[in-house]
């Protein structure tokens, strides 16, 4: 069933690059979107139970190295294979439009196909080849489809030798990635070498080298400040769709990757405070970078940094708490964020920017409904209880609180500091967009237009999700739950 | 219109049923006896993974805030409908409100802190929207923002304080976790977390100065929100949560502190006001201090029974400053005065109302006051965990700020029902959609005062001081003072608001403005770096594929001669 539901997107997706000629936008869209709907539903009932691996695949592969074509559902990976099937159906729902390029539709389905499968291998050379699988397209994403970024971006001074802006940030993009990508190739050598096998649920490794390539090679993907650079050029840059897997899904290639190799790698613990550090300098960081920011996606863009901050800082506990946190704080980040890249979209391509002062105050009056969702996005992003963005906050908050038991107490009550108050700046940066956007005297706009049928269903049904995992937290948190207590709730 | 008219009440009724079904919930609590239910559990594990189960459970003093939000809140939906219906965005505006109840009815009514934080947090953000209702204005848009910054960041320490319970009793739950007499742990830590999450939402010292700058917001609203319940809610939350920090000194003196500072600095504050709004925001924050001085001296229930009498005579004085503004357009005192003919109902009704803010017999204000300066005089014996020297204090300044209280109440009266009608001033009296809930309110704040214990001596002495601050008012007044008496130092509100207006913004941006040209120029270097290096590596390569066989020859007849000399030296 696995191995159905990740052929599905990827063959629908080639046929639609090869065939793009023959098909019209609309219809490569809806193919898209059920083909990603299969995905969706097979993920979805493949599910056998916490404590077994569901939908298992074995397959000899490539005898000499010990690597298996071997795929399955596991407890941390199904929340992650939902949340990107969803994503999947939206984005090309998103794209059902007329001037739809079908090769775009292609991309975006090859890029989910190939995150699902990170998401399902249980070997790890397979992992790798998923992850760079879904990389390369990426690029052309950005490339022939996204605009050039503002001038504030990072490399301005160098962008004017690129004729193209997105050229310029998608290269960017897969330089950092790729580099990221050969740290991680060179651990996964040592981790073979070590433990004599690449199946993720028998391999181990005792070297330190490992770890520290490891944890580099995903700190650049997540990414952890210092590598974040290029993170704010591509996802401005990307069209929306783009963008919003960008955010949605493919920081969660890092996430998902640190918390699945933590369990392979013994010496984890010795790199796990400096983790613990750097994510939580990056929830300060990045909330100080969006206190400044006029371009709504970068803006977006950064606050991802500082919600991959947490996720990080969970992780580097170690703890169930911190299993629990980063799960849902990735699963709720990609939620939220792909709601806010797309209300920043629709906001892009009505007004051609997205430059706040450019765009201009008002929105409550001049487009209400798409306003309304702008600020529950935001709201859900700065973290209010009740809805999703929360809880994976608390208990990022709560593993730190713990300690665990890897990290000593000095380093894990600076993470807490920290990340307190990047949350007290979160919501500074936000109520000072909501403020430049949704509020203030209305300056009508030609572009002025409330949301239509497609963005209000996709945006809708994210809200919905939203919404429902922040008031049901225990969807997905009741996967983690050691053992219920039922006297004391 | 029709339609229109239609469309309003529906709102209405749905704010009545939520308070019906509410109330036959609620009433029944009223009368149980005891006021903490005590089931506590074996603990030592880890607390569950968070979940939001309701858990409903009502004790008496709960019961009656829960009814308290939801009677104002019904009456300020019946009054909104006049005041605001013609507002193009009432339909938003109502539904927040009846959002709003729904999130102080989980607060209140729920033994998951998880539900309570959730409802905490739905209030302020139902807050900052009502606040921010007329976002056009400049005005409104930044007192919303501040609103909501200022208790949210305070809220951080309700978050922190759940967490500290957790670990500490491995439970999330309000009955599960109460501690036994003697054993609370980590009692400091809760009691200084539970402070700053209630100094945040009920606009203490030095989180005071985003009530006032909310009064942009629809009267009608600071009337529900900013008066009657979710301000109050702090004092509610502190209450409740008492048994956790019982024991601590450290946590109940600074408690006593800031309600000292709070209370007195605000009956100041709204002495020397020339906006009956701002002032009315002024005296909340000061008879809010009061409550929380009696939770400070371990008495949670006189705290408790003045926010119930205080949320229907404050929200009656704003209802009333409403119809006010309704008549004459504005909140400053100088556009209003000589309201007894006009508008005899509004003149009557907060008549009433600025009695019991005064503390007069036989005004549910008097009765409860009463109890909190009993609670305030039984702890200067100094058996509880208050030091006596403290209570002492405390106890004084309170009696300080009745008189003050006496006094600017007693001067709102005249300035703005009294005196001297200004010029070209037409008022009329409010419809009846607005005046029926000023009556009710009226009656409730007699109502309220049936069966509350009456305390002899301070009774006489409070009574004293009040008649004393009323007499030292009217005798100016006499004499022909305008009563504008505003020191500088007080008119500016000694400044207080400075690093929240100025300083904290100022010092965010130049430093966010820093790590933006860091993130450019300093941490990006690597990248750029490498980018150079790996340019200037091929250059250099690309110096050695010349094409130029004279430079070839060159470089391999050079070498010959290095290697020929090496292997000369060497051997």
């Amino acid at each position: 069933m696995i191995v159905a539901a990740l052929l599905v997107p990827a063959l629908v997706g080639l046929l639609l690059m090869i065939g793009r000629r023959l098909v019209r936008g609309r219809t490569a869209a809806w193919l898209g979107a059920g083909a990603m709907t299969v995905s969706l539903v097979l993920f979805a009932d493949v599910w056998e139970g916490r404590a077994d691996v569901s939908g298992e695949v074995d397959v000899s592969w490539i005898e000499p190295l010990g690597a298996r074509l071997h795929l399955g559902v596991t407890v941390v990976s199904w929340p992650f294979l939902l949340m990107t099937a969803l994503i999947g159906v939206l984005c090309c729902l998103w794209l059902l439009a007329d001037d739809t390029s079908p090769a775009l539709v292609g991309l975006v389905l090859v890029i989910s196909a190939a995150s699902m499968g990170v998401f399902s291998s249980l070997d790890l050379l397979l992992f790798f080849v998923f992850f760079e699988l879904a990389l390369i397209p990426m690029w052309f994403v950005i490339a022939w489809w996204g605009s050039s970024t503002s001038s504030s971006g990072a490399g301005a001074a160098h962008q004017s030798r690129f004729k193209n802006g997105a050229r310029y940030s998608a290269t960017r993009f897969l330089m950092f990635t790729v580099g990221g990508s050969a740290l991680l190739l060179v651990g996964i050598v040592v981790i073979g070498l070590d433990g004599g096998t690449l199946q993720v649920l028998d391999a181990g490794s005792a070297s330190l080298a490992a770890a520290v390539l490891v944890c580099l090679g995903f700190a650049v993907k997540t990414p952890i400040v210092p590598f974040h650079t290029w993170l704010p050029d591509a996802h401005s840059a990307a069209p929306t769709a783009g963008s919003v897997l960008l955010a949605a899904v493919f920081l969660k290639l890092g996430t998902y990757g640190l918390i699945l190799f933590s369990t392979v790698l013994d010496r984890f613990e010795d790199v796990a405070p400096y983790l613990a550090i750097a994510g939580a300098i990056g929830i300060v960081w990045s909330a100080l970078a969006c206190y400044v920011q006029d371009d709504l996606k970068r803006l977006v863009a950064y606050s991802s940094i500082g919600h991959m901050g947490f996720v990080v800082l969970a992780i580097s506990t170690q703890s169930s708490a911190g299993l629990a946190a980063a799960v849902f704080g990735s699963v709720a980040h990609g939620l939220v964020t792909g709601l806010l890249f797309f209300a920043a979209g629709s906001l892009k391509e009505r007004f051609g920017t997205a430059s706040m002062t450019r765009i201009g105050r008002g929105l409550y009056g001049r487009s209400p409904w798409l306003a309304v969702t702008f600020v529950l996005a935001a709201v859900a992003s700065l973290g209010l209880p009740g809805l999703a963005g929360f809880w994976g906050e608390l208990l990022s908050l709560r593993a730190a609180y713990e300690v665990g038991d890897v990290l000593t107490k000095p380093v894990a009550w600076t993470g807490l500091g920290l990340a307190l108050v990047g949350i007290a700046l979160t919501t500074a940066y936000f109520v000072r967009a909501i403020r430049l956007l949704a509020q203030g005297e209305p300056v009508p706009h030609d572009g002025d237009r409330d949301l239509g049928r497609r963005e209000a269903v996709v945006m809708g049904a994210l809200v919905v999700a939203i919404v429902v995992l922040g008031l049901v937290p225990a969807l997905v948190l009741d996967l983690y739950e050691p053992i219920r207590f039922s006297v004391a709730r | 219109m029709r339609s229109v008219l239609r469309s309003h009440w529906l709102y209405v009724a749905l704010t009545a049923v939520l308070a019906l079904v509410a109330a036959i919930w609620a009433v029944p609590h009223l009368s149980e006896p005891g006021w903490f239910a005590y089931a506590p559990d074996p603990t030592g594990f880890t607390p569950p993974l968070p979940t939001l189960s309701p858990d409903l459970f009502l004790f008496p003093a709960s019961a009656q805030i829960v009814l308290l939000a939801v009677g104002v809140g019904l009456l300020v939906q019946i009054y909104s409908t006049a005041y605001l219906g013609h507002h193009q965005r009432y339909r938003s505006y109502a539904m927040v409100i009846v959002l709003f109840l729904v999130a102080m009815i989980a607060v209140v009514g729920t033994t998951n802190l998880w539900v309570l934080l959730v409802g905490w947090e739905v209030m302020g953000l139902c807050s900052y929207l009502l606040i921010g209702h007329e976002w056009e204005t400049g005005e409104a848009r930044a007192g919303a923002a501040k609103a909501f910054l200022v208790t949210r960041i305070a809220d951080l320490g309700l978050v922190l304080a759940i967490l500290v319970i957790g670990e500490t009793y491995g439970t999330y739950d309000l009955l599960g976790a109460q501690p036994l007499d003697g054993e609370a742990k980590n009692a400091t830590a809760i009691g200084l977390l539970v402070l700053v999450a209630v100094v945040g939402k009920s606009a203490q010292f030095p989180l005071h100065s985003w009530l006032p700058d909310a009064m942009p917001g629809p009267t009608p609203i600071t009337a529900l929100i900013h008066a009657a319940t979710m301000v109050a809610a702090g004092v509610y939350l502190a209450a409740r949560m008492l048994p956790f920090y019982a024991d601590s000194t450290v946590a109940l003196t600074a408690m006593a502190v800031i309600a000292g500072i709070t209370m007195l600095m605000g009956a100041l504050f709204a002495l020397v006001q020339t906006d009956l709004k701002r002032a009315l925001a002024w005296s909340t924050v000061s008879q809010l201090a009061l409550m929380f001085a009696a939770v400070a001296a371990s008495d949670p229930e006189a705290g408790l029974d003045h926010l119930v009498a205080h949320g229907v005579f404050k929200a009656l004085l704003f209802l009333g400053c409403g119809c006010l503004m309704h008549a004459v357009g504005t909140s400053a005192l100088s556009a209003m005065g000589g309201m007894r003919r006009p508008m005899p109902v509004t003149f009557w009704t907060m008549t009433i109302g600025f009695a019991a803010l005064a503390g007069i017999v036989p005004t549910a204000g008097f009765f409860t006051k009463d109890s909190v300066l009993h609670a305030l005089e039984s702890a200067t014996e100094g058996d509880g965990a208050l030091a006596g020297g403290t209570a002492w204090a405390l106890f004084v300044v309170a009696l300080i700020t009745s008189l003050v209280t006496a006094a600017y109440a007693t001067r709102l009266w005249l300035k703005t029902l009294l005196g001297p009608a200004p010029g070209g001033l037409d008022a009329h009296e409010a419809p009846l959609a607005m005046t029926g809930p000023l009556v009710v309110l009226a009656v409730a704040t007699f109502a309220v005062s049936i069966g509350q214990p009456f305390h002899h001596g301070i009774g006489v002495v409070s009574t004293v001081i009040a008649a004393a601050g009323i007499g030292l008012v009217l005798l100016m007044w006499r004499r022909g003072s305008s009563l504008d008496w505003a020191p500088a130092p007080l008119a500016a509100e000694l400044g207080l608001d400075r690093p929240f207006s100025r300083w904290v913004p100022r010092l965010t941006g130049d430093v966010a403005s820093a790590v933006v040209d860091l993130d450019r120029d300093a941490v990006d270097v690597y990248p750029r770096g490498g980018a150079a290096a790996a340019a200037l590596g091929t250059r250099g390569l690309a110096l050695v594929q010349s094409r130029n066989v004279q430079r070839y020859a060159t470089v391999l007849a050079a070498g010959v001669v290095v290697l020929v000399v090496v292997g000369v030296v060497v051997s």
